[in-house]
């Protein structure tokens, strides 16, 4: 298991160097000069040239790669240019504001996703199967950042039951945890929403499938009680394929938050990204496109030895068993 | 002859479904008295796996239905009782054994626990103690290594470990009957001897009645105190092991006796029945055997001869012998 992991850590520092080469060349292919953004109406040549100098942008564009990968090597991801302040300060503050909103909504998700799916599964074609179904077209099919604003125009601004956005209430001198549960919660439940609305019917079609096995035939000829085929027999094998989705789309999770935080103005990592797209901030950018390429692989990681750990027929590494 | 321990009485059970109604089983009656071997047998698709799993009642869901009939197993009908009165049956009185031991035993799970889950279902045993029990029980069914084999999963097993797997996993309740649905097809004929010997071993020691659903005359041969041949939903012929071979009355009965090659005779082609069984969504009104039967008459074709007693014992479903 542990040569396993240090393999796949291996293997990973090469797909994370394609990621920063790709990422590097495309930034600078789009259009725009950072130098010309920070100036603003400052602007003068020997201003320019002045910071260009200092920034390192005036060395050619493999020089400044190599220096970036350098640094990143050491730790260092750079200054970011609109923050003052280093890269990874920046994530290292924005990211536990996302981490909370991706996990909770994930958890939330998976959780409701399991639980809707089986049951759809098991009284399939049933009025509750088809009502849940048109549901979670619904919502799938819903752009997250509309189902965002459709969410404060009834909660925040018709309701008054949920703040529109931010993390804290500025006015409040001793915010507390339930004042930023609070502010969580329209973030949270948009971003469930959407993503339950793919997880249930994959969980939907993992149990129907499981259901006409064999094996099932098997327990119910054993004389189990339904709950205990469903519980211990159907629902097991069907969390399978759920903890591969879990992995692969802990990423693409923060990159729908990207859209909401900007909608609910919550200071995370998509706000952060947004923000140094806007400004052609190049460190900023850089980081957090290699945090989420580090992050794709550690989900799929963690995917892999979950799916050990639950599927006795894989067993990671060579030769442990059998 | 006493009550038998299970009856069957015009059993019937369809296939429902919105374009057409297949009739799987169509009016059987069987029994099967304490400590027999019956054996069904008949081609694929004659109902006998749908026979099977209604005395159960686990016939497929959502289109499979038992329309009519009645299963009196030990005096009660099996088809009045409630869903979780047939549950606490199932695996503890009548339990079964399928074909496929590898699809049949749940992948993700300890042999051992798939086997201690019935003794806690059923007996009201402790995990703990129903462990031991499987162990003994694995042991009993001639599985090498029992105590760690309890703690491994079907696939590290060979095709004929899990069959004993699922003998084990049938047998540890003790029940009255058991229905094996072709438990050897899918194994090595070294492997098959080994599995039916086992029955015959539990059957002596247990007095267990067993239910035994083949195509195999061969298996036939060597298992069965009773044999009911099946045709199309139907049963054709039922008599005694014995007879069934020595004097065969239905012209079906008879012509699978004639496609077993046997060891004289010298034959460049092997006997099979000319035709195929008609479709179960469309069956002729009268003998459904009739259009591949050699002595088939025309009346054959106008109306269903009845289920007659030609000897005491020998009931045949034919109007020409």
């Amino acid at each position: 298991m542990l040569s396993y992991i240090a393999r796949r850590i291996v293997q990973a520092i090469p797909a994370l160097l394609g990621v920063s080469v790709v990422s590097f060349i495309l930034l600078h292919i789009v259009p725009g000069n950072p130098v010309r953004l920070m100036l603003g109406q400052h602007y003068t040549a020997a201003r320019a040239a002045a910071l260009s100098n200092q920034l390192g942008l005036n060395k050619p564009l493999v020089v400044q790669y190599l220096i970036w990968l350098v640094h990143m090597c050491e730790g260092n991801l750079g200054f970011s240019y609109s923050y003052n302040l280093p890269v990874t300060t920046a994530i290292l503050h924005a990211l536990p504001n996302t981490l909370a909103l991706v996990l909770i909504a994930s958890l939330l998700a998976q959780f409701i996703a399991i639980i809707l799916g089986t049951i759809q599964a098991y009284f399939e074609n049933s009025p509750f199967d088809h009502i849940v179904t048109i549901l979670n077209y619904f919502f799938y099919s819903m752009p997250s950042f509309w189902l965002a604003i459709l969410m404060v125009i009834f909660f925040s601004i018709d309701l008054h039951w949920f703040p529109s956005g931010g993390v804290i209430n500025p006015q409040d001198p001793n915010p507390g945890f339930f004042d930023w549960l609070h502010h969580l919660v329209l973030p949270a439940v948009t971003l469930t929403l959407i993503t339950l609305a793919g997880w249930s019917r994959y969980m939907r079609s993992s149990v129907r499938d499981n259901l006409l096995l064999d094996y099932i035939r098997t327990a119910r000829a054993k004389g189990l009680r339904e709950s205990q085929v469903l519980f211990r027999h159907v629902l097991r094998a069907s969390l399978i394929p759920q903890i591969t989705l879990f992995g692969l789309s802990f990423p693409s999770l923060f990159a729908g938050a990207l859209f909401l935080e900007q909608i609910f103005n919550y200071p995370g990592m998509g706000i952060l990204y947004w923000n140094a797209i806007s400004n052609l901030d190049y460190p900023i950018i850089l980081g957090v496109t290699m945090f989420l390429g580090t992050l794709t692989i550690v989900g799929n990681l963690i995917a892999d030895i979950l799916y050990s750990i639950i599927d006795p027929r894989i067993s990671l590494g060579s030769g442990d068993s059998m | 002859m006493a009550e038998p321990l299970l009856a069957i009485r015009d059993l019937k059970t369809y296939f429902i479904s919105r374009e057409a109604e297949v009739r799987a089983v169509d009016g059987i009656d069987i029994d099967v008295a304490q400590g027999q071997v019956v054996c069904i047998v008949g081609e694929s698709g004659c109902g006998k796996s749908m026979t099977s799993l209604s005395i159960v009642r686990l016939v497929p869901r959502p289109h499979g239905k038992i329309v009519a009939g009645e299963v009196i197993f030990n005096g009660t009908d099996l088809l009045k009782l409630s869903e979780s009165q047939m549950a606490d049956i199932r695996g503890n009185e009548i339990s079964m054994i399928f074909q496929e031991p590898m699809t049949a035993l749940n992948p993700v799970m300890q042999i051992g626990r798939q086997i201690s889950e019935v003794l806690v279902r059923h007996r009201g045993m402790t995990k703990k103690q129903a462990l031991e029990k499987a162990v003994e029980m694995l042991r009993f069914v001639g599985v090498p290594r029992a105590n760690e084999i309890v703690y491994e999963y079907p696939h590290q097993l060979s095709g004929g470990l899990r069959q004993r797997v699922m003998i084990a996993m049938a047998m540890v309740c003790n029940p009255k009957l058991l229905i094996a649905d072709e438990p050897t097809t899918a194994l090595d004929v070294t492997i098959q001897a080994q599995v039916l010997e086992l029955m015959k071993k539990m059957r002596e020691e247990t007095g267990t009645s067993i239910i035994l659903i083949t195509h195999d005359l061969g298996v036939v041969a060597d298992m069965a105190d009773h044999v009911v041949v099946m045709y199309a939903g139907q049963v054709v012929e039922s008599v005694d092991a014995d007879t069934i071979f020595e004097n065969p009355m239905h012209p079906y009965t008879r012509a699978l006796m004639d496609s077993i090659p046997s060891i004289d005779e010298e034959k460049d082609v092997l006997y099979s029945i000319p035709g195929t069984v008609p479709s179960a969504a469309h069956f002729p009104k009268g003998c459904r055997f009739a259009e591949r039967c050699p002595l088939a008459v025309e009346s054959c074709f106008e109306e269903m001869p009845e289920l007659r007693e030609l000897a005491p014992g020998h009931l045949v479903r034919c109007d020409r012998v």
